[in-house]
């Protein structure tokens, strides 16, 4: 008989067959994938350098990392996470091709399979966004350097990290511009302008956009001078509401974190040092990375009446009283991408959960070989279990066998990443009763876990002679009666300490 | 500070607002720039900002931008082509590589001289274009041919420091856009993508905006800087009088690889230079759409791309069953949301249905139901088409069939529309008089060109004056027959081509 016609994987994989679901319990959705010749972008054997070296050599200081020369082995491999964790995060973001250095000291170039990931965190939250009431916009990128100075404690926090435009079209500019650092000042002006009466609010919008922030140190992903992200801004007529609502987005990133990322972040409330510079309350998620720091994986602020007051942004209620309003803003940037990097990869490289990875294909592999097509069957190998423990041998060609094979080790991979990813947190967080204890934790790089009600002097002292900071008071508190370790006081809340990114 | 209940519903009363003269204060026909720039206000589509150029994008506007986005970005991955992420800032000696490229944007470039609150040592340029951004990694990237072709496109914002009157959408110191780069092993293969892209933005215009366009080839001084040949789309703003430049294709040659060392090793082993495209359309295809279609009582949305295609608004009557009238109301949204409609119903009770009438009008919505009590009891609504104001009573039971029939209708009947209004303006001529009255008659010229920039350059200079002056616009694809001994229109020297001429945006 003729040669044996491989069912198109496009059959295999038709979306129509895919789990659509709820937002409910979300089963995974199989992508299409894409069919090309193994080109450059994926295979790690191609003739490209593996240069870490900033291209502007002129450029001043750039950071050291990236004055570092590819690891000494072969081409595309990567320095154990044990030897030299940022080295390896840098290695596997080279060999990965997710992302190169740019032009300007500190900016970065995110390639196809980077920014892939990007799209698909874009489009799992832009759906929630829209699900949730809001909707998109888009604000200048500059900004006014009057606004920026309204709101004083805002101008405080960010004036050091401002990237000022003095110079347009060959002329020195009347006002220099402020490259948006986040946009709350912009958005306040236009919320001034849009809401007159309660029947205004609540008002909720996104925006997708690139900030700039110009920070010393740098890393890829984690902290660069420009960066993607989406920022939401609403406006509310109680303060209830508006606390609704950051509570609401902080659990959408949570539940994206977990479900989608396979990241178990744990959610809380910042201390009042921590907490963003205008906002009354800052809510986060914080992801344990693969080296213990904590990562802030996104953010949730309640903003109180902080901004309305210094822009006058006020409405009439129903009783005919003028009110500020009461905002909140949330974001989650392509930071995220270096949490998912450094809480899943390994020293093989990188390694991403099936429900946002670009491609499906790479957490599982197909494997085909003349034997295999003469039995009709085809080799599928897990990403995430090396070797022949990782292999099903044998798995039939046949569409509908394969896909629900598929689908269904596409599954146990998503929930194996995450409960390893439990498991490594759940092992690296000790509960501390004393400062010496808290001390000892850090210095062995785990997180601490103890309750906390001192002020900020202490916590000043504990970042001081630790390194560790508050990260959050987590939402799932214990219960029973508490003692401030610090302090010997009664405590309603533990916090949680870590070394942070 | 409580209040009595009669109050509250008498202060609500009060509130009510009736159909106002919620129409426009300019007229398309007459004051069509402040016609324009209200319009774009009123319909809630863009705010003004304090820094004159840069407007916020609402909405209704991103709704928009998004369905195109949407659209584009599904057939170019088609293409293979992947989409990345470049800075914004680009160093000075890099901006500097290509000359001629420089030269076109250097005067537009806004400048980061200082951050937080020291100068910057060197000053960080942001971009006009990502060419040269792009393109040292592309030298990195590419080393042998099965690095090719390598397609890159980018959604972003890009800033040019512009000091022409800034209008909204068309002309703004930061826009949104994508930008398309590619490199290729063979001119063919670069020649062939520049018309494919240039026929995806044809569709954006045509099949979702309903905009007529023509597709062509530059001139030598209206390429792109630096570039090889630039093919458009353009279109004509019949009001005005002006050509605008849709959207662009270039083909690079390998001016680019010449200066960024974008070389690979063919199959031969040989050392090549690759050949390069890049293609763009941005937010103006917005401004266009407004411009086109809109009218004096505001917006004119295509279906294809209005965020919101029907609204339903229900129209109480006093002793009738408002409950039922907005059950209605809901029920038809609902039906129509699951066909796949864009949908929604406004049953806000502070505003009458009149002013209702009047506000989703500006807002462009293609149709509107109204139910009212007879509607309810003869199990039928009542549509009203935005785009010519026709007015129909649908039985509920084929609602959906019906209205997707209408819609359709109207997005075909605008698309018609504005081509007939642009047919109408086209004038062929022959010699420079007849040039000069045409431009004065505001027409979309047609003429035979000796194809010399000199040439060109001279009639821009001649026909230079307060409403700017005139230039090519393209040579169109679809060229009509040239007949023997055709004479340029400005130099008298043989004609080696038809070529549209105009003011333009």
């Amino acid at each position: 008989m003729g040669a044996l016609r491989l069912p198109s994987l496009a059959l295999l994989f038709s979306p129509s067959k895919a789990l659509r679901s709820s937002s409910a319990s979300r089963p995974l959705r199989l992508r299409p994938p894409v069919i090309r010749k193994v080109s450059a972008s994926l295979s790690g054997g191609a003739s490209r350098a593996l240069s870490t070296q900033s291209l502007a050599n002129e450029e001043a200081t750039p950071p050291s990392a990236a004055d570092r020369k590819p690891s000494s082995g072969p081409e595309g491999s990567v320095t154990p996470r044990s030897v030299d964790f940022n080295a390896w995060y840098l290695d596997v973001i080279a060999s990965a091709e997710l992302a190169d250095y740019g032009p300007v000291r500190g900016t970065m170039v995110i390639r196809p399979y980077g920014y892939a990931i990007w799209e698909s965190i874009q489009e799992y939250l832009n759906s929630k966004f829209k699900e949730t009431g809001h909707s998109n916009m888009y604000f200048p990128q500059f900004i006014p350097y009057s606004f920026i100075e309204k709101e004083a404690s805002h101008v405080e926090g960010f004036s050091p990290e401002l990237a000022l435009v003095t110079i347009g079209g060959g002329k020195e500019l009347e006002e220099k511009l402020v490259v948006r650092p986040t946009s709350e000042t912009i958005v306040n002006h236009m919320f001034t302008q849009w809401i007159q009466s309660y029947r205004d609010l609540p008002l909720m919008i996104n925006q997708w956009a690139n900030v700039t922030r110009w920070e010393m140190r740098t890393k890829p992903f984690v902290r660069t001078l420009e960066f993607l992200w989406q920022e939401g801004h609403t406006a509310h007529a109680t303060l209830e509401e508006a606390e609704k609502e950051a509570l609401q987005m902080i659990d959408v990133y949570r539940k994206f974190a977990y479900e989608q990322a396979a990241i178990p972040v744990i959610a809380g409330r910042k201390s009042r040092a921590e907490t963003f510079a205008g906002a009354t309350q800052t809510y986060t998620i914080e992801a344990m990375m693969g080296d213990r720091k904590a990562l802030q994986a996104g953010t949730s602020h309640n903003l109180g009446q902080n901004f309305s007051r210094a822009f006058g942004t006020q409405f009439t209620d129903e009783n005919g009283q003028r009110q500020h309003v009461w905002q909140t803003s949330w974001a989650v940037s392509t930071r995220f991408i270096g949490g998912i990097i450094m809480t899943h990869g390994d020293d093989a490289g990188l390694m991403l959960p099936p429900r946002i990875a670009p491609i499906q294909g790479v957490p599982l592999r197909i494997e085909v070989g003349p034997r295999d097509i003469g039995n009709r069957s085809v080799v599928v190998c897990r990403r995430d279990i090396p070797g022949k423990p990782g292999k099903d041998f044998g798995i039939s060609m046949e569409p509908s066998k394969l896909e629900s094979h598929v689908k269904s080790r596409l599954e146990d991979i998503q929930a194996s990443l995450l409960q390893r990813a439990i498991s490594f947190r759940d092992g690296n967080i000790v509960d501390v009763n004393s400062y010496e204890e808290l001390k000892a934790v850090i210095g062995q790089g785990k997180w601490a876990r103890g309750p906390w009600s001192a002020g900020d002097n202490e916590e000043l002292k504990v970042k001081e002679e630790t390194g560790a900071t508050i990260r959050c008071f987590p939402f799932e508190q214990p219960l029973g009666k508490k003692t401030c370790f610090m302090t010997g006081n009664p405590a309603d809340e533990v916090a949680i300490f870590a070394k942070s990114y | 500070m409580a209040t009595s209940n009669t109050d509250t519903s008498n202060a609500r009363k009060k509130e009510v607002k009736k159909e106002t003269r919620l129409g426009l204060t300019y007229k398309k026909d007459k004051d069509f720039g402040e016609w324009y720039s209200e319009v774009c206000v009123a319909g809630e589509m863009i705010e003004y900002y304090d820094i004159s150029g840069c407007y916020i994008l609402r909405p209704w506007t991103m709704a928009i931008w998004e369905t195109l986005q949407a659209f584009f970005d599904a057939e170019i991955k088609k293409m293979n082509v992947k989409n990345v992420y470049f800075p914004l800032f680009v160093t000075e000696n890099v901006l500097q590589k290509e000359k001629d490229h420089i030269e076109g944007f250097a005067p537009e470039v806004a400048w980061v001289t200082k951050s937080g609150q020291s100068e910057m040592e060197i000053p960080i340029a942001i971009r006009p274009t990502s060419e040269t951004v792009m393109y040292p990694y592309y030298s990195k990237w590419i080393r042998g041919h099965r690095d090719l072709p390598l397609k890159l496109n980018q959604w972003c914002n890009v800033v040019r420091w512009e000091f022409s009157h800034p209008t909204p959408f068309i002309r703004s110191r930061e826009f949104l856009w994508q930008e398309g780069h590619t490199a290729f092993a063979t001119q063919d293969e670069a020649d062939q993508e520049v018309l494919e892209i240039l026929e995806l933005y044809r569709r954006i215009y045509e099949e979702f905006l309903a905009i007529p366009v023509i597709k062509g080839k530059k001139s030598e001084l209206e390429k792109f800087a630096g570039g090889f040949y630039t093919t458009s789309v353009e279109a004509f703003i019949p009001n005005t009088g002006r050509g605008i430049q849709g959207a662009t294709s270039h083909c690079l040659g390998q001016n680019f690889a010449k200066m960024f060392e974008i070389n690979f090793e063919n199959e031969k082993g040989e050392k090549a230079m690759v050949w390069q495209n890049s293609w763009a359309y941005s937010t103006r295809t917005i401004g266009v759409m407004v411009m086109v279609h809109g009218d004096d009582k505001g917006l004119v949305l295509p279906p294809k791309v209005a965020s919101v295609q029907v609204i339903v608004i229900p129209v109480p009557y006093k002793d009738a069953d408002t409950q039922a009238i907005f059950d209605a109301c809901r029920s038809t949204v609902d039906t129509l949301c699951k066909a796949g409609f864009r949908a929604e119903v406004d049953l806000r009770d502070n505003y009458s249905p009149g002013w209702k009438y009047s506000h989703w009008e500006m807002k462009g919505v293609p149709l509107r139901i109204e139910i009212g009590p007879k509607d309810l009891a003869n199990k039928q609504v009542r549509v009203v088409c935005r785009d010519n104001g026709a007015k129909m009573d649908i039985p509920m039971h084929s609602l959906v069939e019906q209205v997707k029939e209408i819609l359709s209708n109207i997005q075909e009947s605008l698309f018609n529309a504005a081509k007939q209004k642009r047919e109408a303006c086209v004038k062929v001529i022959n010699t420079w008089d007849e040039f000069i009255a045409a431009l004065n008659n505001k027409k979309l010229i047609l003429a035979p060109w000796c194809d010399e920039e000199d040439v060109e350059k001279d009639v821009k200079a001649r026909t230079k004056g307060e409403h700017g002056a005139a230039k090519t616009l393209c040579t169109p694809f679809d060229q009509p027959r040239l007949p023997e001994g055709t004479l340029c229109f400005a130099s008298g020297k043989p004609a080696k081509k038809w070529t549209y001429w105009g003011r333009s945006y």
